[in-house]
């Protein structure tokens, strides 16, 4: 089993530098750069998600993201001091909908559900903390 | 990011290259709703080659539909081809594929906005 985890303020600045810590992990544990991608969605999403609403009225807010590899699964965990917000209470979008009444956002936590096999949203201790986590080396859907 | 864009055969190509992230999606929108309205002016389609787009989050998803929503209210013939795996991925997973004219490679976007290969 292989940990790495890092703090970071609520900035969309810090949004590369995670990348980079989530890539340098996922190639220091020898992982498919093919598998990465889910990964590299959901930080995305769910960081810029904090960094936009997460600290709306905050000053200050600070984000933990937390990477375990274990066997052949990975688990991505995002926890934050900001607004208490439960993505996963947010109704799903209509990807039925035609291109005019389809509204511009809502899609990341969407992408995230789909793509991973787990996510767990729980408020703790002042934090929101949302955990996904997939196995890796599945034969694609 | 890297967007370069040429124009042939009353065809204009965006070619768009790395990664379509948070950061990426300002220039992108810009570049895509430019060529938008100078397609629509010229009375040209507009295709965006994906080949070398490695990354795409829904925040540069939703530039794609705002580009489509544009060149559908100009009139302007408009498909996107040759998306890598990750990338058609999220199109199948949005739904963007029912709704914006996705394509395999060059020849079939050509053929998709009425122009021959």
């Amino acid at each position: 089993m292989s940990v790495a985890r890092t703090a970071v303020g609520a900035e969309a600045a810090a949004l590369g530098p995670l990348q980079s810590f989530l890539a340098d992990f996922w190639s220091s544990e020898g992982l498919s750069e093919a598998e990465r991608f889910p990964f590299e969605l959901a930080l995305e999403e769910v960081f810029m998600n904090i960094v936009m609403h997460g600290s709306q009225g905050l000053t200050g807010v600070r984000a933990v993201v937390a990477l375990e590899h274990v066997d052949q699964a990975f688990t991505l965990t995002v926890s934050d001091t900001g607004n208490p917000f439960d993505p996963l209470a947010a109704p799903p979008p209509d990807t039925e909908a035609a291109m005019e009444d389809r509204p511009i956002g809502g899609l990341g936590i969407y992408l995230i559900r789909t793509m991973m096999d787990v996510v767990e949203y729980r408020h703790e201790d002042g934090h929101n903390v949302l955990v996904m986590h997939k196995r890796l080396g599945a034969e694609p859907a | 990011m890297n967007i370069t864009n040429d124009t042939d055969n009353k065809t204009t190509t965006i070619h768009v290259a790395g990664r379509l992230d948070f950061e990426a999606a300002g220039a992108f929108q810009k570049e895509i709703e430019s060529a938008v309205a100078a397609a629509a002016a010229a009375g040209n389609a507009l295709i965006i080659d994906c080949a070398g787009l490695e990354y795409v989050s829904s925040a540069g998803l939703r530039v794609f539909l705002v580009g489509a929503r544009a060149a559908k209210g100009g009139s302007v013939p408009f498909a996107v081809y040759a998306l890598t795996a990750a990338v058609k991925e999220v199109f199948e997973v949005s739904g963007f594929g029912r709704i914006i004219d996705v394509l395999n490679d060059r020849a079939g976007a050509l053929e998709k906005v009425g122009r021959t290969a």
